[in-house]
Order: C-alpha cells, then sequence, then structure tokens
C-alpha cells in the first residue's frame, strides 16, 4: 500500500471544483477524519509556474489548477485531490478539460506524487456515492456507515453554503461561516442604481486574482452584483427551459441559467460575461445569451480574460459598459419622468453624477 | 420531455416529397451518402468541395471562438441551400465536445440570416442503427426495407472502397516510380465508385481497387519511413482542412499510416454488437493507452493517445498529430502526448491548423521533422 495514503492528509488545489463545491469536500473530509490542506490564494507566480508545465493553448484555469498543485507539493503535501467529474446528469458533460484534469496533471507534472482521482460521470451511471466511495476507499476507508455519514455532514455544509449565498451573503463569507458551521443571514439590502449580472464559471469569478477583483470594482462604482450563486439550481434550469433552450453542458447553470433567470424577470440592468480566452463551451453559451439578449434588448459585454491580461485596459472597458447601462437607464427615466416621483429621480441624478465623474480607484 | 426533444432535433414542416436534402462536406462522405440517398428515391444537393471561398462564408457568419470544423459545416450548409437543398441533415454524438452544439447553433445562424429549412439531426449515441434508420425514413418516408438494404450495402462497400483506395494511394505514392501514377489511380476510382450504383458492382469496387493499384510499378525495396498521422477527426478526413498533408508526405518520401478511417468508424458505430466480432479502434485505443489515461474524455483524446503507444510498440518512425485551434480533447492530447514521446522514445509533431494557417510554414516545420525521422533511423541502422 501507499504510504503517503496512511497520513491522513489531503491537499485540495484552490482551483476548478474548489470554488463551486469546497464546503462539501470540507464537511466530507472532516468527518472521514481526513485533514484537508488547501494552496496558497491565486498569485501570478503561481500562474507563471503552472505555465511552465502545460501546453500554451491549454486555458487559464487549466494552467492555474497546475500552478496550485505545484504549490501543494512544495508545501510538503503529497497527496493530491484531483476529481474528473464527466457528466453530472444524462447526457450532460463537462468541458473535455475538466473531465481529463487527471490525466492532464498525471502527465504534465513530472514529479513523485500519489492523486486522488474518483470520477462522477452519470451518463455511465457512476453517481455520487460512488464518486464518494471512491474518495474513500483511496484512504482505504471501506466502513459503509461512516461514508454515509460523511456524506451527510458534508451536503450539511454545502446547504449551509448554498442557503446563506442564495440570501446574498458574499462569497468569502459564505464559505468561511459553513466551514465554521455557521449560518448567517443578510438582512439589510442596499438599493442601488444599477444592478448587473455575471455571468462566469466560479473559478474565473471567484479567483481574485484571475477575475482581477471584479466585484468589488463593481461595487466600488455603485453598481449591484449578482452572481450565479445567488441563483437556485432549479431556478437557473427553469429559465434554462423557458428560453427554449436545453442545458448541454454540466456547468451551464453557472453561465446561460444564472443570466437567463436575471433576464427572465428583469432584475438587472446589464450582463457581463466573464469568461477565459480559448473555453470552448463558454465561446458557445456567450453567443446563445447575446442572441436571447439582442431580442430583449438586454447589454452584454464579453470580456475574455488570459495570463496576459493588463488591468487597466479590463477596467476601462468595465466603467465604458457601466456609464452605458447609465445613460440608458437615465434616458428611460426622462421618458418615463411623469410617472416617477420627483425625490428618486434627484436620488438617482446625485448617484449618477458621482458614478460619472469618479474614478474606480 | 423526450417526444419534444425529438421534435427539435427532427422539423417537419415541410413534405416529404419536395424534401431536397443536403450534408455538410468531410472527405469523401458525399459518395457513399449519394448512393444511400439515390435508393431511397430522396432529391438531394451535394455542396461544393471545401475551398477558401467556403471557409470565408464560414468565418463570416460565424462568431470568433468556435472551433474550424464549424465554420466550413455552416458554409457547407449555406452554399447548398442558395443551391435549392431545403432539408439540413448531420449527426451528432452529443457529450463528446463542442460538436453536439453545431446543428443548435447553426439553425440559429441561418434562421437569422432568413433562409426557411428544416433541420434532422440524429444521435450517435446508443441505439445508433435505430436513429439513423429513423431519420432517414423521417426525410424520405421510404417503406421499403429492401431500398434501405440496398442503400446501405452500396453505401457501405463504396465507404470501404474508398477507404482502401485511400490506404493503397498512401503506401504507393513515396514508392511509385513513375510521379503521379498513385494519384491518377486513386482519382479514377473515386469516379468510378461515384458513378457505380449496382449493388453487384459495388461489392466488387474493393477487390478491382487493389488489383488496379497492383499494376502500378513500384520500387518494392525502397526503404520509405512510416508516419501516423492522428488527431481530429474531421481535419483528419477533409484535405481541404489540412492542407492536404498526405500528399505532401507521400512527395516526400513518406508513407502515411492513418488509423482513423470513416468507413471502420462508421461500421463500428452501425452495425450491432453481435455481429461485430474483432477489436475495434476504440477498444485498441483504450487498451494501448491504459498507462496514460483512465478513463475516456471525449473527442478523439484517447484514440490520439491509443494510436500513439501502439505506433511506439510497432515500430513506427514518427508521429503527426494535427488538430483545429481551440479543440478541447485534442489540448488535453496535446499536453500527453511530450510525456509519451519520452517514454515511448517515439518523435511527435503537434500540428495545429486554423483559418489563417500559412501553407510554407506548415510544410517547413514538416520537412524539419521528416529529416529528423531520417536522421533517427540512419542512426538505429
Amino acid at each position: 500500500m501507499n504510504t503517503a495514503l496512511l497520513i491522513k492528509k489531503v491537499g485540495i488545489p484552490r482551483a476548478i471544483s474548489y470554488y463551486n463545491n469546497y464546503p462539501f469536500y470540507y464537511g466530507f473530509f472532516k468527518s472521514l477524519g481526513i485533514e484537508v490542506v488547501l494552496s496558497d490564494r491565486t498569485t501570478t507566480k503561481i500562474i507563471n509556474e503552472g505555465c511552465k508545465y502545460v501546453v500554451s493553448d491549454t486555458c487559464l484555469p487549466v494552467k492555474v489548477f497546475a500552478g496550485h498543485v505545484l504549490n501543494l507539493l512544495d508545501k510538503g503535501c503529497d497527496v493530491i485531490f484531483v476529481p474528473s467529474i464527466q457528466s453530472t446528469g444524462y447526457k450532460i458533460n463537462n468541458c473535455s478539460k475538466i473531465r481529463g484534469l487527471p490525466e492532464i496533471i498525471r502527465n504534465v507534472i513530472n514529479r513523485e506524487f500519489t492523486m486522488i482521482e474518483p470520477t462522477l460521470d452519470k451518463t455511465e451511471n457512476i453517481d455520487f456515492k460512488s464518486f464518494c466511495n471512491q474518495i474513500a476507499n483511496a484512504f482505504q476507508i471501506t466502513d459503509q456507515a461512516g461514508i454515509k455519514k460523511a456524506m451527510v455532514d458534508g451536503w450539511k455544509v454545502y446547504n449551509d453554503f448554498c442557503e446563506m449565498t442564495q440570501s446574498g451573503v458574499p462569497y468569502q463569507e459564505a464559505l468561511k461561516n459553513s466551514i465554521e458551521g455557521k449560518l448567517i443571514k443578510k438582512t439589510v439590502d442596499i438599493v442601488k442604481p444599477l444592478s448587473v449580472v455575471i455571468m462566469a464559471h466560479g473559478y474565473n469569478l471567484f479567483d481574485e486574482r484571475i477575475s482581477m477583483n471584479i466585484i468589488k470594482k463593481l461595487e466600488k462604482m455603485d453598481v449591484k452584483v449578482y452572481t450565479s450563486l445567488n441563483v437556485s439550481r432549479e431556478a437557473s434550469i427553469s429559465s434554462i427551459h423557458s428560453l427554449g433552450e436545453i442545458q448541454y453542458w454540466a456547468n451551464e447553470l453557472e453561465l446561460t441559467g444564472t443570466a437567463a433567470y436575471y433576464l427572465l424577470n428583469n432584475k438587472v440592468d446589464g450582463i457581463i460575461a466573464l469568461s477565459a480566452f480559448g473555453c470552448g463551451p463558454d465561446s458557445l453559451m456567450v453567443d446563445e445569451m447575446a442572441y436571447h439578449c439582442k431580442e430583449k434588448g438586454m447589454p452584454l459585454i464579453h470580456l475574455t480574460i488570459d495570463e496576459h491580461t493588463g488591468e487597466a485596459g479590463f477596467v476601462t472597458r468595465l466603467e465604458a459598459f457601466v456609464d452605458m447601462l447609465m445613460r440608458k437607464k437615465i434616458s428611460i427615466l426622462n421618458k418615463n419622468s411623469g410617472k416617477i416621483k420627483k425625490q428618486t429621480a434627484d436620488i438617482l441624478k446625485i448617484k449618477t453624477d458621482k458614478i460619472l465623474t469618479s474614478s474606480v480607484k | 420531455m423526450d417526444s419534444e426533444l425529438e421534435q427539435i432535433k427532427m422539423e417537419n414542416k415541410i413534405p416529404a416529397k419536395e424534401r431536397i436534402i443536403a450534408w455538410p462536406r468531410m472527405g469523401r462522405i458525399d459518395i457513399p451518402l449519394k448512393a444511400l440517398l439515390i435508393a431511397l428515391g430522396a432529391k438531394f444537393v451535394i455542396p461544393p468541395a471545401n475551398s477558401n471561398e467556403a471557409l470565408e462564408i464560414g468565418v463570416r457568419n460565424s462568431i470568433e471562438g468556435i472551433c474550424l470544423p464549424y465554420k466550413l459545416n455552416l458554409a457547407n450548409y449555406i452554399m447548398a441551400l442558395d443551391k435549392g437543398a431545403n432539408t439540413l441533415m448531420m449527426f451528432q454524438a452529443p457529450g463528446s465536445c463542442r460538436l453536439g452544439n453545431y446543428t443548435k447553433m447553426a439553425q440559429k445562424t441561418l434562421r437569422a440570416m432568413g433562409y426557411e429549412f428544416d433541420m434532422v439531426v440524429f444521435d450517435m449515441y446508443k441505439s445508433k442503427m435505430k436513429q439513423t434508420l429513423q431519420a432517414f425514413w423521417h426525410v424520405t418516408h421510404c417503406i421499403n426495407p429492401w431500398r434501405y438494404y440496398k442503400g446501405f450495402s452500396i453505401g457501405f462497400s463504396k465507404f470501404f472502397a474508398i477507404d482502401t483506395a485511400e490506404r493503397l494511394l498512401f503506401y504507393t505514392r513515396p514508392r511509385e516510380l513513375h510521379k503521379g501514377d498513385a494519384e491518377e489511380c486513386y482519382n479514377k476510382w473515386l469516379k468510378i465508385a461515384d458513378e457505380t450504383n449496382s449493388l453487384w458492382k459495388a461489392k466488387k469496387l474493393k477487390k478491382q481497387v487493389i488489383e488496379d493499384f497492383k499494376k502500378i510499378p513500384i520500387d518494392k525495396d525502397k526503404k520509405v519511413p512510416i508516419v501516423y498521422l492522428i488527431g481530429e477527426f474531421f481535419v483528419l478526413l477533409d484535405p481541404y482542412t489540412n492542407q492536404n498533408i498526405e500528399k505532401e508526405l507521400g512527395e516526400m518520401g513518406v508513407e502515411v499510416q492513418r488509423q482513423i478511417m470513416f468507413g471502420d468508424w462508421l461500421e463500428h458505430v452501425l452495425k450491432p454488437s453481435i455481429f461485430y466480432r474483432k477489436e475495434s479502434h476504440r477498444e485498441r485505443s483504450v487498451r494501448y493507452a491504459e498507462k496514460y489515461m483512465k478513463r475516456a474524455i471525449g473527442g478523439e483524446c484517447i484514440e490520439t493517445i491509443g494510436d500513439t503507444v501502439y505506433a511506439a510498440k510497432h515500430g513506427i518512425d514518427g508521429i503527426i498529430h494535427i488538430s483545429p485551434f481551440s479543440c478541447m480533447p485534442e489540448i488535453v492530447a496535446q499536453n500527453i502526448l511530450p510525456k509519451v514521446s519520452r517514454e515511448e522514445d517515439i518523435p511527435i509533431l503537434s500540428l495545429v491548423l486554423d483559418e489563417q494557417t500559412g501553407k510554407a510554414g506548415y510544410i517547413t516545420r514538416i520537412e524539419a521533422f521528416i529529416d529528423l525521422i531520417k536522421r533517427k533511423r540512419m542512426k538505429k541502422n
């Protein structure tokens, strides 16, 4: 037996599936008595390290993943958790690069390490229970009751996390609280003159280095930001169906589902699509959304990021988009100015002046 | 839900008698399909072969991030619709890669351009023969089973004949004494295969092709380096997209062996498993790729890796791996290939193709690679 597995310790890279599933992984591993080691937050150094190992055509998130694996190895943790999430429903498959993540990592990183590589493939009848069993069996844990309990514990943390994010708690705060076992509720909802929804994969959006802190930047511009975490799974699935589309990609709910939900209930003024350069599924999903946005007259901007993206150009485009949304909103308000109270219009005017004149920094 | 999905896939606005069917082009797929549609008594349009003009139309009407095969498929549809087609057909394999989304996107783009048509799509995923028959029944409303049998038999015979001709062409081209003989012979048989319409004659095609190629004078003792051509399905089979790499290699005096052949693939996919006894290409690939890949991840990734290992174990001199730009499964393969190359000791050249690929730079790289192979071979002897 592999001696590395006797030390009950597992390293989870802070990339790809970490951003959506970490609460579950944490609860699950903790209940099994396995210590979880996380890699550091993404830095330019981690990205550069990752770039050295994978071929240049690979997309940014996979390069970042490789960087995080190296970071964990440098930390002395040589059991690494690399799940292969093939499909999350019958014929609902993931992107090839995420499906083949263990294959990439195994073949590009030429160091000694053990990989925990469970497969989730509902098309081929490998369900979630078997996914969890594969993880536990890798650590020589075969006690079915224990695994079942661990799954329940994992779901509990995950459900707490989802409940908090859906009530409007920001990502980092919700993650921290769910791991500590607390359940907080956001009570005050600040009304802002503009609101946008960002359609992006969790691993792009919540990684502050990759997304260049887009959420905070927008909030500084007085824009309310909605993300995929604010929408429940059921709501996004039904939104996709009401647009007349079929879910094709496993992570489509984060993009099309979220955008469709806000597009249909008219809660936002604009949609920001954030995707990594060369992302196959995104190119199609953003196009699909652009088609529906055009029909409904919703503004959409598509921002592409890669390891070389400069922050200045990124901010300029964001500002221009927000300015445009503001102008559009004012012109609509002016048209219907008879219908609204003067006071509301004044408040909006003051806020607009502030946004249009102030810089982000 | 299921019937709803079927309706999206197989539109039914045009009566069967008025249908004029068109297919996207891929290599020589038009010849066998034509035979099938003639047997079923359907009218059809064959879009012109892929060319710079087609690519330009495709690029103009599709989004930036989509892969090259889609752009050409879309151009084929547009050209066919301009020629009078009103029913577009396509197969798809859901869950492999972006291929499953092609028809959905093409449908939207073409509708937005103002075309009126029916799209008929069938899955190449479990119960394939049933779905295929259903799709062809849907477009032709032909109920005579003899016609189906005749159509499929002629189609398959032609596929095998073309595949055989292609294999022999790859073998003969670097060895021929009089340059251009093999090419001429190949083109002649393509034409004959295209014109054959009787079942009896079609079944004899393969034998005749082999006999005819034997007549070409060749230098049997010539030592020729052998290169495997692997990669993405569409670019391998479409001579326009891969800039006719097989011909270039053949003229450099290299024998090309391609493992992916459309006829073989289709036979494996469509034949019920009880009649298909031999080990399929995919099964072989999974077996050989085991050391590097533990699971299939969609597309032709596992075939690429499996073939490379197979080649290394069977004394092949080198591998040329071609894929369209931003092809997801082939990027995974590209990541794995360096390690395979190192451990199995086989040279690999990865080429990425897109609409801007310049032929000169492409040829230079291939020439350099061939020189490397030849030198390595010399060292060995």
